[in-house]
């Protein structure tokens, strides 16, 4: 259990960097993948809640040091007004909430009904990007949300949500390595009422 | 709840409250350490880019010249693509004079650089270049492009390579003046949708500036963010608020096909 865990949070650190390697793609609206969200979302469906939430935590936080920009510091004499940026850390919040999403379809991931979590992954990744350009434009005033933000957020989740099945291959291959069984709390559970 | 889930949950909280409360001194710092230790992966995997790309060119060339061989009937296409290919060359030609020139007319110490990452961010506008803390280059300096036009500040330092935060981002200011006025205002990125022309706002100008389409913007060196005088853009439009004036612009620097950039690594030279 302990290997598998680790497993996860390696393969968390390196679709981080890898993620640096995937550029927007102009013909589907400056979409890309997102793969660290992806993977952290995949392997919330398999671990227990406290694992979710570690993974949580070390995923928003290791995608907010790659992704926020703070503001510049300029003399406050001359600029007067500095641009709101989002919270370091308000990812860590997103992705617990989605990591809560995926585990309520733990049941049906565990009967091998993995394709319903893989289209959750898109439909989470929809909503985490609603959510967070939201977030942005509330801060920074100005609200536009335009069919090509629309576009690009719809094409991101579909492009992310195809590449979950490589990533579901990818745990149920570590899961085998390190004989971990993806266990559902609930089941285990009945399982002891029985005996 | 199960006991394990809930103490999970309050360590959860512990921590959250734990990042939240960070200074923004330490956020630049722990940004500052992940960006250094993933630089030289990042660095060697554009090499790696770079090379699979010369690759699959180099195969395609060869089978193109092998097709052109056996079928002397296809010469004239031979020679189109020829022909495109010097025009390509000559383009690069072109720029790399530009590039070449601008180096040599510039007042400041600057440093050639390569774009060869755009856009690694899904709101942010920054891009990345071939070079770091080895090459001289600093944290917020001033990037400009071969035409002179201003880019943006560095934002994060590798040893090899680093991250611009361009000025076409929202959280971008830059204080400025208009070419022809005594107007000064600060400058800030807009947000674009994807197809849109990138444009920028020049906030805080006077209630009735007399700025008109077509004016040059220039930096004005205040704030200590910027030298002064680098060209920004172009004014589009001007509009008078109730208490300022606000004007659009159109960057100098074509953002989209930004391919040399030069960082200003130190003062003026006399």
């Amino acid at each position: 259990m302990l290997f598998y865990h680790l497993s996860l949070i390696l393969l968390l650190a390196f679709s981080c960097i890898l993620q640096q390697f995937l550029p927007p793609i102009p013909a589907l609206h400056d979409a890309r993948p997102l793969l660290l969200p992806l993977v952290f979302l995949c392997s919330a469906v398999t671990v227990p809640t406290a694992s979710m939430l570690l993974l949580a935590f070390l995923g928003g936080f290791l995608w907010d040091t790659q992704q926020v920009l703070l503001y510049q510091i300029g003399d406050p004499t001359i600029y007067k007004e500095t641009a709101d940026t989002l919270q370091f850390g308000y990812t860590i919040v997103l992705y617990a909430f989605m990591g809560f999403l995926m585990q309520g379809i733990q049941p049906l991931f565990r009967r091998g009904k993995w394709f319903i979590s893989a289209l959750l992954t898109g439909i989470a990744i929809f909503f985490y990007l609603w959510v967070e350009y939201l977030l942005i434009s509330f801060v920074r005033g100005g609200f536009d949300f335009s069919n090509a933000i629309l576009n690009q957020i719809i094409f991101t989740a579909l492009l992310s949500m195809a590449l979950s099945p490589f990533i579901f291959a990818i745990l149920f291959k570590a899961a085998k390595s390190f004989r971990y069984t993806i266990t559902f709390d609930s089941l285990k559970r009945q399982r002891t009422h029985l005996t | 709840m199960r006991p394990l889930n809930f103490i999970a949950l309050l360590l959860f909280l512990a921590g959250l409250v734990w990042v939240f409360t960070r200074s923004e001194t330490t956020v630049r710092e722990i940004q500052r350490t992940y960006y250094s230790t993933v630089s030289p992966l990042i660095s060697r995997g554009t090499d790696m880019e770079k090379y699979a790309k010369d690759f699959v060119a180099e195969v395609d060339h060869s089978k193109d010249l092998e097709e052109r061989l056996e079928l002397a009937l296809r010469e004239r296409d031979r020679f189109k693509l020829i022909a495109s290919r010097i025009q390509e060359l000559e383009l690069a030609n072109n720029e790399l004079r530009g590039a070449l020139n601008f180096q040599k007319k510039t007042n400041f110490d600057v440093v050639g650089a390569q774009v060869i990452r755009r856009q690694p961010l899904t709101w942010g506008r920054t891009i990345e270049i071939n070079r770091g803390a080895k090459q001289n280059v600093g944290v917020s300096l001033t990037v400009v492009a071969g035409n002179g036009g201003l880019v943006g500040r560095i934002y994060q330092l590798g040893d090899d390579v680093s991250s611009v935060k361009l000025i076409t981002d929202e959280s971008s200011r830059v204080s400025a003046r208009v070419e022809g006025s005594t107007e000064m205002g600060i400058l800030e990125g807009r947000r674009a949708n994807f197809g849109e022309a990138q444009r920028l706002r020049l906030r805080y100008l006077s209630k009735n500036a007399n700025v008109r389409r077509g004016m040059k913007v220039y930096t004005d060196g205040r704030g200590k963010l910027f030298p002064a005088n680098i060209p920004i853009g172009t004014i589009e439009d001007f509009e008078s608020g109730p208490v300022a004036g606000e004007a659009i612009v159109i960057p100098a620097v074509d953002f989209q096909n930004l391919k040399t950039v030069f960082v200003i690594s130190g003062t003026p030279q006399t």
